[in-house]
């Protein structure tokens, strides 16, 4: 039964639940205590051991439904009866065959009654030939279930991965639930003149078939539920987002809401700096009045850490466009945690779209931002000059500046004279570059002019670039 | 195995009728929490909207085993001083006085430093010694005879490493005191953690504890919750009552109603001597249920809507 178990926590793992080891331990004790027979009982359980947040209470809730579900068989004994009918008349026809036939011939005209009077026949038939044939036969569907459950661990089914891996599995099952024994028995009807029987069989086999190839489907489903999409996420985050596809957008927007919601959990207390060695005498006195005014207890004075206002300005033409966007995004998802955000776009001219972000929704704003800035030639003087003009006086010493730009300023003077304005107001300049650093300075890059007055300059090229430098903009602003 | 589950279904039955009997209205769901909690011996952790009954369930708990409840309220700088133990700094003080005075007797006759250091170590250390030491909730907990409900209440409140000290206390049930040693549970206290979700809980800490999320009470639950709590109401109004809440809960609201503000407003309907919902009375209750003025307002269009759905259903 742990078995059962095992598995299941490795379709939880797969549906993006973190289960740990001890916590594995603590579901096979929580099932000792519960049993598996009560099923709600059991997932109210399990589910408070194994599912410890909301998302994945719901992902625990789904999961348990589609793995615990014992619902394919129910349909086939109906089916099965019906076989059952068709087939006694031609058993009486065909004479000989299983010792069970006469006792299913006398219940033929009581229907209900002919699954439970083939059942003791087909257990002497199961012993000479085989056990399939007889289980097939008397049409028990419980059994039926734990003879796949069984031969899908011996095929080792938990280790499914591709779909293309369906039919082999099938076949493994089948032929670890006795394919083998079924075949001969089929032939040998059909050797002694049982048609009919050989033929009933036949159909049973391919019965069997579809549903082990619908447990199979099944299985995979729930074992590979999410590794797909996982491993998606994966490679999206490393790859240069200039590459991204746009059919790939619909997973970005996910993964930068998911780490932006990281960002934000980590960041979103404020934390208070101790300086030690400057003792806060006012507090410290306070604190120590319960003990006869002898100094037991100091307390140190704090710093409170600031939270940095930002101003992004991105770059939205052409080549650049893709990564300003994320850039935006991940600014936009953050506002919880950033208390000032100003952004601005450019590509000729610059403008300043800050309200455009608080009006629409993140999508729209987006489009919008790239048709009203997007596709004019880039002019980086021109666009720190309407920067200037916009926002030189609200940058003090608490505001980071976030330039996103490929300094390509097609041969056009890029006015480092302005930035270094900026930079001697501001807190910290940091220049985010899409290209790699060897390509820097090549052509009309201006990067060589524009360094120097940001305090860092950085490539930054996916997902994972961008997500550890909004992380190190919220950290280390002290 | 259904012996074991007949006797567990049982067991989470009674637990249910055993809060039922004292007022505590709870689904089986709940119950098989507290069953497991007591059976695995590991805290449970309650996550919910505020106002579900989060600390309610451990008041009961601590009602249905026969316990007494300590309850730890956690904020933010709360610390070990507070939580766990703080030495008698005066009764330590007073200690040294007494001991200098003795220290002439004690020493009268020794040779030399050396002997007198001897006798010195041969004395009694007591300073730091379980006397002098005053117990906060945590360690109350741990030193009860009988064990204790223990309830830490609104752990997301508390800072990071506040947790983190508590992870010994939740996987051991002990508590290292640097003076002492350890301190082990004489009996093992039965834990609740509750959290309204301000932060993101630790997963060191998630991991060491069962996880139990309380929602909003459906229809059915919050009725028999009224019924238990406000008996005198009659069946008529707190159908229309519950209705209307449940109505409530589905506009978009800054802050939605909780069962603790049903019974609020179940309590101050029977006190008026309502005998119907009409949109007069709840217009002029309104503030019971909801607690910000822009929900007041909102709502303010979409009483007789809700009010009609919920005459219906009465």
């Amino acid at each position: 039964m742990s078995e059962v178990l095992g598995d299941f926590i490795r379709a939880l793992r797969s549906a993006d639940i973190r289960v740990s080891t001890s916590e594995s331990i603590d579901a096979g004790n929580v099932v000792d205590l519960v049993g598996f027979d009560d099923r709600q009982t059991l997932k109210d359980a399990l589910s408070q051991v194994l599912a410890k947040s909301d998302d994945e209470k719901q992902a625990f809730a789904e999961t348990f439904d589609t793995y615990f579900s014992f619902e394919q068989f129910k349909e086939r004994p109906a089916a099965a009866n019906e076989n059952d009918e068709d087939g006694d008349p031609g058993e009486q026809d065909g004479g000989d065959g299983e010792g069970g036939d006469p006792s299913q011939s006398g219940s033929a005209s009581a229907p209900g009654g002919g699954g439970m009077g083939g059942e003791p026949s087909g257990e002497p038939s199961s012993s000479r030939g085989s056990d399939l044939a007889g289980l097939l036969e008397r049409g028990d569907q419980a059994e039926l279930q734990m003879a796949l459950a069984e031969g899908a661990r011996q095929a080792q089914l938990n280790r499914i991965r591709l779909f293309t891996q369906r039919g082999m599995f099938t076949r493994r099952i089948m032929e670890n639930m006795g394919l083998d024994g079924l075949n001969e028995e089929i032939e040998r009807r059909e050797a002694s003149g049982n048609a009919r029987g050989a033929e009933r069989l036949g159909q049973l086999r391919e019965g069997l078939r579809s549903q082990v190839r619908d447990y199979v489907e099944k299985q995979l489903e729930i074992f590979t539920a999410n590794s797909g999409r996982q491993l998606r996420e994966e490679v999206l985050a490393q790859m240069r987002l200039s590459n991204v596809d746009r059919s790939d957008m619909k997973i970005m927007r996910e993964l930068v809401r998911k780490m932006a919601k990281k960002l934000i959990a980590l960041h979103s207390r404020r934390k208070k700096v101790t300086r030690r060695g400057m003792l806060d005498v006012r507090r410290t006195i306070r604190a120590n009045i319960e003990y006869d005014g002898l100094l037991f207890h100091t307390i140190w004075k704090k710093t409170k850490v600031d939270r940095p206002k930002v101003m992004a300005v991105c770059d939205v033409s052409g080549s650049v466009a893709q990564v300003s966007r994320f850039l935006l995004m991940f600014l936009y998802s953050l506002q919880e945690v950033l208390p000032a955000v100003r952004s601005f776009a450019f590509s000729g001219h610059l403008g300043e779209t800050t309200d455009l972000f608080k009006r629409e929704k993140l999508e729209d704003a987006l489009v919008e931002v790239l048709r009203d800035f997007g596709g004019g030639s880039t002019d980086y003087g021109q666009a720190l000059m309407d920067l200037e003009s916009l926002a030189l006086d609200d940058i003090d010493h608490r505001t980071t500046i976030l330039i996103l730009g490929d300094a390509r300023s097609n041969y056009g003077d890029p006015r480092g004279d302005i930035l270094k304005k900026m930079h001697a107001r501001a807190r910290r300049v940091i220049w985010l570059n899409p290209e790699p650093r060897t390509m820097w300075n090549s052509g009309d890059s201006e990067m060589r002019r524009l360094a120097p007055y940001c305090d860092r300059a950085l490539t930054c090229a996916s997902l994972k670039d961008l997500e550890r430098v909004v992380s190190d903009l919220l950290r280390s602003a002290v | 195995m259904s012996t074991d589950e007949k006797g567990a279904t049982g067991d989470i039955e009674a637990i249910r009728k055993g809060f039922e009997t004292r007022g505590y209205i709870c689904n089986a769901h709940i119950a098989t929490s507290i069953f497991l909690a007591e059976k695995l011996q590991k805290p449970l952790l309650v996550e919910g909207p505020p106002g579900v009954g989060k600390t309610e369930l451990a008041k009961a708990t601590a009602e249905l085993v026969g316990k007494p409840l300590i309850r730890l309220q956690c904020y933010e700088g709360l610390d070990e001083a507070k939580a766990l133990y703080e030495w008698k700094y005066g009764k330590q003080l007073l200690y040294t006085q007494v001991l200098k005075e003795k220290l002439g007797d004690l020493m009268s006759g020794a040779q030399g430093l050396k002997e007198s250091m001897t006798r010195l170590h041969d004395f009694d250390d007591t300073f730091f010694s379980e006397e002098f030491l005053e117990p906060r909730p945590l360690l109350k907990a741990l030193w009860q005879p009988g064990g204790a409900v223990l309830l830490i209440d609104e752990i997301d409140k508390s800072d990071d490493e506040f947790e983190a000290f508590l992870l010994e206390l939740l996987s051991d049930y002990q508590i290292s005191v640097p003076e002492l040693g350890t301190i082990r549970a004489r009996t093992t206290p039965v834990v609740f953690l509750t959290s309204n979700n301000t932060r993101e809980i630790g997963d060191a800490l998630k991991r060491r504890c069962l996880h139990l999320y309380i929602p909003f009470p459906d229809t059915d639950l919050e009725q028999r919750i009224i019924a238990a709590r406000v008996p005198e109401m009659e069946v008529r109004l707190r159908t229309q009552l519950v209705a209307f809440v449940q109505g409530l809960r589905e506009l978009d609201l800054k802050k939605l109603p909780a069962v603790s503000e049903t019974i609020d407003w179940a309590r101050t309907m029977v006190l008026l001597h309502a005998r119907e919902l009409d949109a007069e009375l709840v217009r002029n209750t309104l503030n019971v249920l909801l607690k910000f003025q822009d929900d007041i307002d909102n709502v303010d269009g979409e009483v007789n809507a809700l009010l009609a759905k919920a005459v219906q259903a009465g």
